[in-house]
């Protein structure tokens, strides 16, 4: 179990898989009617989204919060630097937002990695099972 | 974060409900963003306006504003939508979908807003229109716009969520972060184009684009020494660093209208190869025009010189034997001339949208082999499952020349 401290954009507590990817674009990139990322398939529903960056479309915001109404949302999102468009989007639809961790935690994350963000911003890596 | 008194009775909803609940969430992406406050904006553009992309969801939470009675605090343009108003069948959307997309414009009509229906807002007349002048504070959406309005106009804009461009022009307010303030604007690092010999196309522009969204991670702008000798190309370039990166603004010597600092130098000198634009670009050509279906140029909507080109490329080749489809901004129609040369282009078997575009309208373009001169549209129409492909404008004027 390692630990490592982020800063709160849109606090909540929560525990889930995480997946990773190093840069999205919420419009384009994702089917907000299923939760899935289109190039790999891989679903963020109900995961804790890991994205060092974001890039692309304005229309990112809606497209968190209609993912959240539709219940295909990610139930948290962490990144190396939230921009504007995915605060929006995760204020909006209420799902908490964590940014500015370090290089040394996403080294340390993985598809399926285990993750627990703290209120005050602290994100826990539990050790895969296997 | 600092509210100053207008701001808290709004919040305390003495202004109604609308504007206390788009202030509020302004003031939360500002508080998240550690924003100092709140600052006015002279004009809003709003995108996030297309059925196809928002939803019943979006839908829900633009009426909602509307339904309330509330009119914008400032003047507010907006977005292509869905598909062409005079024309909705040219996509093949549904009765449903036309009523739900109507029922979005009927929202924004509602508030005040200036139904443009085009992501081109510093091509319009709405510079003038609104008075939008050097240092003012604008709310705008739109990525491409975003970037032009920055690095042109010199209107100080953050790449705003489409929600939140709304908010702002419902509230008058957006918060005080990023690129409204100084020191974010000035550039550190420099990068040098190393241009081809035969110059620069708007291919190339969009390619370049995406070669520096992906080296550039800072906040401030890159400063980019290039010689764009065509507005399209400058269009394009815009447009890559909106979708491929998370870029708001580029400085561009000569282009860029505010000054740099005195004695200003670059914390860092990178220099971006021909070759590698080049081979870049050679990568996402087609090898064989028989391998296209249909044709893309007007992402983001097509302009007048654009249009010309266009028109004159057409006509030297003739006959056109391929599926083309061209966007452009309604308003364009009011000038005669240009409504003349549109109808010769249809004559010519070019189809012509209005108020939409590909990116943002419903046409399935499922499994297509799609030929486009927009990086913006390369992306976005292959995230819709399209095959795609990138060439400057005269290589699609002869591609749809060709049959098969």
């Amino acid at each position: 179990m390692k630990e490592f401290r982020g800063r709160i954009l849109v606090p909540g507590t929560v525990q889930a898989q995480a997946i990773v990817v190093d840069s999205i674009s919420f419009y384009g990139d994702v089917d907000p009617e299923r939760g899935v990322l289109k190039d790999s398939g891989r679903n963020i529903r109900g995961r804790i989204l890991v994205a060092k960056k974001s890039h692309g479309s304005t229309v990112g915001s809606y497209i968190i919060y209609s993912m959240k109404v539709k219940g295909t949302a990610p139930v948290a999102i962490i990144m190396e630097k939230a921009e504007p468009i995915v605060v929006a989007g995760c204020v909006l639809a209420d799902i908490p937002l964590v940014d500015t961790l370090s290089e040394e935690f996403f080294k340390n994350v993985e598809d399926g990695t285990l993750l627990e963000i703290k209120k005050d911003g602290k994100v826990i890596v539990h050790e895969t099972s296997q | 974060m600092y509210l100053d008194r207008r701001a808290e009775r709004i919040l305390n909803g003495e202004e109604g409900w609308a504007k206390a609940k788009a202030l509020e969430v302004i003031v939360k992406v500002g508080e998240a963003l550690g924003a100092r406050g709140l600052i006015k904006v002279k004009h809003a553009h709003i995108s996030g306006v297309s059925y196809s992309n928002i939803g019943d969801a979006g839908l829900r939470l633009i009426k909602s504003f509307a339904d309330s009675g509330v009119k914008f605090s400032v003047p507010a343009t907006v977005n292509p939508i869905g598909f062409d108003l005079e024309n909705p069948n040219v996509f093949g959307v549904s009765n449903e979908y036309v009523k739900k997309q109507k029922e979005v414009l009927n929202s924004l009509r509602m508030m005040g807003g200036d139904l443009i229906l085009s992501c081109t807002p510093y091509d319009l007349g709405v510079v003038q229109r609104y008075n939008l002048n050097i240092g003012d504070h604008v709310a705008w959406g739109e990525s491409n716009a975003v970037v032009y309005a920055n690095s042109l106009l010199g209107l100080k804009t953050n790449r705003e969520g489409g929600p939140l461009a709304l908010m702002a022009a419902i509230s008058g307010y957006t918060y005080d972060y990023g690129m409204h303030i100084k020191e974010y604007r000035i550039p550190e690092i420099e990068y040098i184009v190393e241009e081809p010999k035969e110059g620069l196309n708007e291919a190339l522009a969009g390619v370049l684009g995406e070669v520096i969204a992906g080296i550039h991670s800072l906040q401030t702008p890159p400063l980019v020494r290039v010689t764009f000798t065509k507005k399209l190309h400058l269009k394009e370039f815009f447009a890559a660093l909106g979708t491929a990166g998370n870029i708001a603004m580029t400085y561009i010597p000569n282009f860029t209208p505010e000054p740099l600092p005195d004695n200003w130098k670059p914390r860092e000198r990178v220099i971006v190869d021909s070759f590698i634009l080049k081979s870049r670009l050679y990568s996402l050509r087609p090898r064989d025009p028989k391998d296209i279906d249909l044709i893309y140029a007007g992402c983001p909507h097509m302009g007048i010189e654009d249009l010309l080109e266009l028109f004159i490329l057409v006509k030297s080749l003739g006959k056109i034997r391929k599926k083309f489809i061209v966007s452009i901004p309604r308003i364009l129609l009011l000038d005669r001339r240009i409504k003349e040369i549109v109808d010769e282009l249809k004559k010519l078997g070019i189809i012509i949208v209005k108020d939409t575009c590909l990116v943002v309208s419903p046409l399935d373009i499922k499994d297509l082999r799609v030929l486009t001169n927009s990086y913006k549209a390369f992306y976005y129409l292959s995230r819709k499952g399209a095959k795609t492909y990138l060439a400057p404008i005269d290589e699609l004027a002869l591609t749809a020349s060709f049959g098969g």
